[in-house]
């Protein structure tokens, strides 16, 4: 079991350090709003969504962020097109993921050839981090950190009562969509280090196991925080540990955690309601 | 004195097909009117119009006022991480500065809400807990921290303890004699007696006036269709609604 001190010793290691706790920072304010905002599945997808851009762009010499970046935003456009006009989202939503999915991996595999790049953007990479990598994580977590801080509160108005929310004179459609939009770039930001199939460990995972117990939204994104670092740091402490990359440890611990919680305010709950009844 | 609420010509709905046909009324400040209708007529349509947030197909609403809404605690999130507190507080967004932190101003008005809504002790309590009645009450605190000259409530009673309605109902004549102007959907035509007018749709206008000129059989009849029965009694019409559909009232 190789020392913890390892992850701030080696240089590799710590350009890994660095952008998990970036992400970790922006994926535990982030993931409140988009448990708030039932935005669980559209995040998800958008990790989908981005992977074929990325196989095109890694062919053909485009940076990738700047690719995926593009493919994220525009997916986050039609799907709020789609919602507006009325057409079920979710299904709008899983009908795009299929086809992304499938299409990247054609791409990858038929056209460019690329399959080792495949595993790395599904899955992340503890090793060859850029710093174009790490400074779109340091932007994203500028722009979470802003956008929680101004549009917080709309968020949290539009989330718990659409309707009152357009009564209150909020821009609720604006505010929505950059919701959609900050995401689109976070999960393009998470893609190198956890991969496109493993975004919602950091942007879903946190937030949905804090709000098991968090009874204040400022409460919800302190332990949201708190789960995404606990769970990145732990999560890449193991996949140096295991050789893995580190998308699927913190994937497997978030998820952990959840279950946990799950399991135990289940349980206060059931406690709670066999003395009340 | 100029209407606060004006519907003139009025049709509106969803995707180009229209629910709500043929709507005009004036209601000047200080009005309470009652809409009656059954499930379907028209009710939430024709507030959803009214808050700008559906176009009108054809005719036009004008507001004196942007309007403080309160919906159906139904369609309101139980799980939600916020406090009677933080709801009452989602008030002072109507003041333009959303992208500011809530100013000790606000706060103070929150509280004040909240109090008026009898619900001082219970400012902590998550909104998922409070009863059915409270979570209505914490609602119209959010709409009284909105300071809107224009009200629009949408079945606020139904699902609610009587110790809340009389609450609630109190409030309302309160708001009327500070001159705002009300809109209250209803099921109950009895309930509706004690409004100054009433708004009776069924995916029309069926009427508006007051209760007592436009509550007659024949509009009762024709707002509810069969989902009625009447109860003849010397000298008026006493209907009784059937509702058909299932309101989770949640806990009481």
């Amino acid at each position: 079991m190789p020392s913890p001190l390892d992850l701030a010793d080696l240089p590799f290691l710590r350009e890994a350090l660095a952008e998990v706790v970036l992400l970790a920072v922006a994926g535990g304010l982030l993931s409140a709003w988009v448990v708030l905002r039932r935005l669980a599945f559209f995040t998800h997808a958008t990790g989908s969504a981005t992977f074929p851009g990325l196989v095109v762009a890694d062919a053909s010499g485009v940076s990738p962020l700047i690719a995926g970046v593009a493919v994220a935003l525009g997916y986050a456009g039609g799907v709020e097109r789609a919602g507006r006009a009325g057409r079920e989202p979710s299904e709008a939503t899983a009908l795009l993921l299929v086809a992304a999915l499938a299409g990247g991996v054609v791409l990858a595999s038929d056209v460019f050839e690329s399959g080792a790049t495949v595993d790395r953007l599904l899955f992340g990479t503890l090793l060859g981090l850029q710093s174009a990598d790490l400074a779109l994580s340091a932007a994203t977590v500028a722009l979470v950190i802003a956008a929680s801080l101004t549009l917080g509160r709309t968020w949290a108005a539009i989330a718990f009562d659409p309707d009152g929310a357009t009564a209150l004179g909020l821009p609720a459609a604006r505010a929505d969509f950059l919701l959609l939009a900050l995401v689109a770039v976070a999960v393009v930001a998470a893609i190198p280090a956890v991969g496109a199939l493993l975004v919602a460990a950091i942007y879903v995972l946190p937030a949905a196991a804090a709000r098991l117990v968090a009874r204040s939204i400022p409460a919800l994104l302190a332990l949201s925080l708190a789960l995404a670092l606990a769970e990145g740091l732990i999560g890449l402490y193991a996949a140096y540990w295991l050789d893995l990359p580190p998308g699927p440890p913190v994937a497997v611990l978030g998820a952990l955690t959840y279950a946990v919680l799950a399991l135990a305010t289940g349980a206060r709950e059931a406690r709670l309601g066999a003395a009340t009844a | 004195m100029t209407a606060a609420v004006t519907a003139e010509g009025l049709s509106a709905g969803y995707g180009g097909r229209p629910v709500l046909h043929d709507v005009s009324f004036a209601a000047a400040p200080g009005l309470t009117v009652c809409v009656l209708g059954p499930n379907g007529g028209g009710k939430t349509t024709l507030f959803r119009a009214l808050m700008g947030e559906l176009e009108p197909l054809a005719g036009r609403v004008a507001l004196s006022d942007r309007p403080a809404y309160v919906a159906q605690t139904e369609r309101t999130r139980l799980d939600f991480p916020v406090s009677a507190f933080d709801v009452a507080l989602m008030g002072g967004l109507a003041n333009g500065r959303w992208w500011l932190p809530p100013r000790r101003s606000d706060r103070t008005a929150a509280r004040a809400a909240l109090e008026r809504v009898g619900l001082a002790a219970e400012g902590d309590t998550p909104f998922g807990e409070l009863s059915g009645g409270q979570r209505q009450r914490a609602l119209l605190a959010r709409a009284l921290v909105q300071d809107s000259a224009v009200l629009l409530l949408d079945e606020p009673l139904a699902g609610v303890d009587p110790a809340s309605a009389q609450l609630i109902d109190a409030i309302f004549e309160q708001l009327r004699e500070e001159g705002r102007t009300l809109l209250v959907s209803s099921h109950d035509v009895e309930g509706a007696r004690g409004f100054d007018v009433v708004l009776c749709l069924n995916r029309r206008q069926v009427a508006f006036g007051p209760p007592a000129e436009a509550l007659d059989r024949a509009t009762i009849e024709a707002t509810y269709g069969r989902e009625l029965i009447v109860l003849e009694q010397p000298g008026a019409a006493r209907a009784v609604t059937i509702q058909h559909h299932e309101h989770d009232h949640g806990k009481q």
